[in-house]
């Protein structure tokens, strides 16, 4: 890394950690805009950039160098496949091999719930995950009794074709092709890495947890059953939220690594539970997994899906610089009246705006959210989904950078 | 006995609604009793959860309720005694293939009465040109989870409109991420992101409400 850079790095990185620490940096930290639009941008459709790794690379490197931000704006590569990296927690040098499906690997493995451009989508469509019911209800007692036995004996054979038999050669050698393909993908994944550290980003990124409750709902029981089951059988799905938070926890410092010191947690559940449901079934266990990340030397950075307005206030039983609160729905501004000093706060630029605003509106609804959001410190501006789509207009996005860069200085 | 169903309904005693519903529904005139209350306990639900007292767990459970109630008592009804106040295409546009928010939209409009044609999930443009002339609705329902959708919608609305048929019908969006601003950018006439909302606005457009 060239001494420019490394010291471009080293700045970024301190605009982001000062906000973690609820303080003001000299300019307010900024992820960056991105998402399926990287490929538009670059004149490939989404198709080529979820299944060749050098059109891919090359498409971030010409966004990342024409809208630099305080993180490189990477966009979506995949999705991630959760019930195998519990499958095989045990194994943490594998991490970077079964937790996450891409274009490629998809088709070595075949997962049920995934959809990719080319595949089973339009090919200018966004990865996308489906899930629907992997588990029985009757199956609550063997997911308590053994979270990875279960999930590798019983639910990998449902969600990944090619291990519908551990014991077939089929699902020996799709495990091999995974294995040379992730060597493959790796190689351009270090070579992006490289030009990525030329321009001034330090190496890293984020582990992933999820709400034990999330799991359960998105992964194993889909969502419509979840819901029956917490008025059915309320005991053993509080049981399971229990049983399956240690093993999320394994495979979340799995990921640790240099540069990845923190637990991105992506909320899904919260907007649908009422405050009772959401304290006696969701909330316990996120709760005891953010404390347990602290303990194990990671932060987290909560996804907070749709409204969380109804269960903000519960954030501050967390201890005070914690992690960070990153909002969708939930007005940012509301948030900092009650978390100010105490939680880092990510989000306010609405995407719907910056796919049908003008340049002038976004200039000016920037300077706005800035204004109210900055004093004090604290806070990281993020768009509050991460995907902007292929059409929205490039003289938005730069109008979004532009107002950061004018308004953005402490 | 619909006081009581009423009151089990809406708060979620799901045993009990079913329970009584399969009671009242065998007697004299009891379907067309079990039907009413089971859509006024739905616009209950969506009083309450625009009230921010339910929540979306609450939907998807009332939902349900109305699914398993309606099994048994949609058989037991005459033709004119559902009546329709109004048809609506629904589906979610192409390029998106979510149905959570869509399959709880849907109950909850049929609760209120609206005759609702699903054309399903990734629905190619051309699909909802061709359901809009098969079945002439009122209305229709554009829905979308992920961002795609947006441009997804705009260019629906724009085949529709090129087809000669946007004059004849009102269109609704829906999702987690439509707003006033990816409404007035896509060119429909009202949006919601809860279903509940999204029954009422659809009332409204109906001259319903």
């Amino acid at each position: 890394m060239a001494v420019d850079a490394k010291q471009l790095a080293a700045e970024r990185a301190a605009r982001l950690k000062a906000a973690v620490e609820l303080k003001e940096p000299d300019r307010v930290p900024f992820t960056g805009i991105g998402g399926d639009v990287i490929a538009a941008y670059a004149g490939i459709t989404s198709y080529e950039f979820n299944f060749d790794y050098e059109k891919q690379c090359q498409a971030i490197i010409k966004y990342v160098k024409d809208f630099p931000s305080d993180q490189p704006v990477i966009g979506m590569t995949g999705l991630g496949n959760h019930v195998a990296s519990m499958a095989f927690s045990d194994y943490p040098d594998l991490y970077p091999i079964i937790s996450r499906v891409d274009g490629p690997t998809n088709d070595i493995l075949g997962v049920d719930y995934c959809r990719f451009p080319g595949r089973e989508l339009d090919e200018n469509s966004s990865p996308q995950f489906i899930g629907r019911e992997y588990m029985s209800a009757e199956e609550y007692d063997e997911l308590i009794a053994d979270p990875v036995k279960f999930c590798f004996e019983k639910i990998l054979p449902r969600i990944v074709r090619a291990f519908r038999d551990m014991k077939a050669p089929e699902a020996h050698a799709a495990m091999a092709r995974l294995a040379l393909e992730k060597a493959k993908a790796g190689a351009a994944m270090r070579d992006m890495f490289r030009q990525l550290q030329e321009l001034g980003y330090a190496p890293g990124g984020l582990s992933v947890f999820f709400a034990p409750l999330d799991f359960i709902g998105d992964q194993l029981r889909d969502i419509p059953n979840l819901i029956k089951d917490l008025r059915r059988y309320p005991d053993k799905v509080k049981a399971a939220t229990e049983a399956v938070l240690e093993p999320l926890l394994k495979v979340s410092v799995n990921a640790k690594g240099p540069g990845v010191e923190t637990a991105m947690i992506p909320l899904h559940l919260n907007e649908y539970l009422s405050p009772a449901l959401y304290n006696e079934f969701y909330w316990p266990t996120l709760k005891e997994g953010i404390l347990r990340l602290a303990e194990l030397g990671m932060k987290s950075q909560v996804f907070f899906e749709g409204r969380h307005d109804a269960h903000l206030e519960t954030i501050l039983e967390l201890p005070a610089g914690w992690g960070t609160a990153y909002f969708e729905k939930t007005d940012v501004r509301k948030a900092k009246k009650l978390l100010q000093g105490h939680t880092c706060i990510m989000g306010g630029i609405d995407v719907g705006m910056v796919i049908s605003s003008t340049p002038a509106k976004l200039d000016e609804y920037i300077k706005e959210i800035l204004g109210e959001m900055m004093p004090g410190g604290g806070f990281i501006l993020a768009p509050n989904i991460g995907n902007l789509p292929r059409e929205t207009p490039i003289e938005n996005i730069r109008a979004v950078y532009e107002a950061v860069e004018k308004y953005g200085k402490y | 006995m619909r006081e009581e169903l009423l009151k089990s309904f809406v708060d979620m005693d799901e045993q009990e609604a079913v329970r009584i519903a399969r009671e009242l529904v065998e007697s004299d005139g009891g379907a067309v009793a079990v039907l009413e209350t089971c859509k006024e306990a739905m616009e209950e639900v969506g009083r309450l959860f625009e009230a921010g007292e339910y929540f979306l767990s609450e939907l998807i459970a009332a939902g349900d309720m109305f699914n398993q109630i309606m099994e048994f008592t949609l058989p037991k009804l005459q033709g004119d005694e559902v009546a329709s106040i109004g048809t609506m295409v629904l589906g979610t546009v192409q390029g998106d293939v979510h149905n959570i928010g869509k399959d709880i939209f849907k109950v909850m409009a049929e609760a209120s009465g609206i005759n609702v044609i699903d054309i399903g999930i990734d629905v190619p443009h051309e699909k909802f040109v061709e359901a809009i002339k098969e079945h002439k609705p009122e209305l229709v329902g554009m829905c979308c989870l992920i961002t795609l959708g947006v441009d997804s919608m705009k260019r629906t609305i724009e085949v529709i409109k090129e087809a000669g048929l946007r004059d004849d019908i009102k269109i609704i969006i829906g999702g987690g991420r439509v707003s006033q601003a990816v409404m007035e950018h896509v060119g429909a006439d009202a949006w919601a992101d809860d279903a509940a909302r999204g029954v009422r606005l659809s009332k409204e457009l109906l001259g319903k409400e």
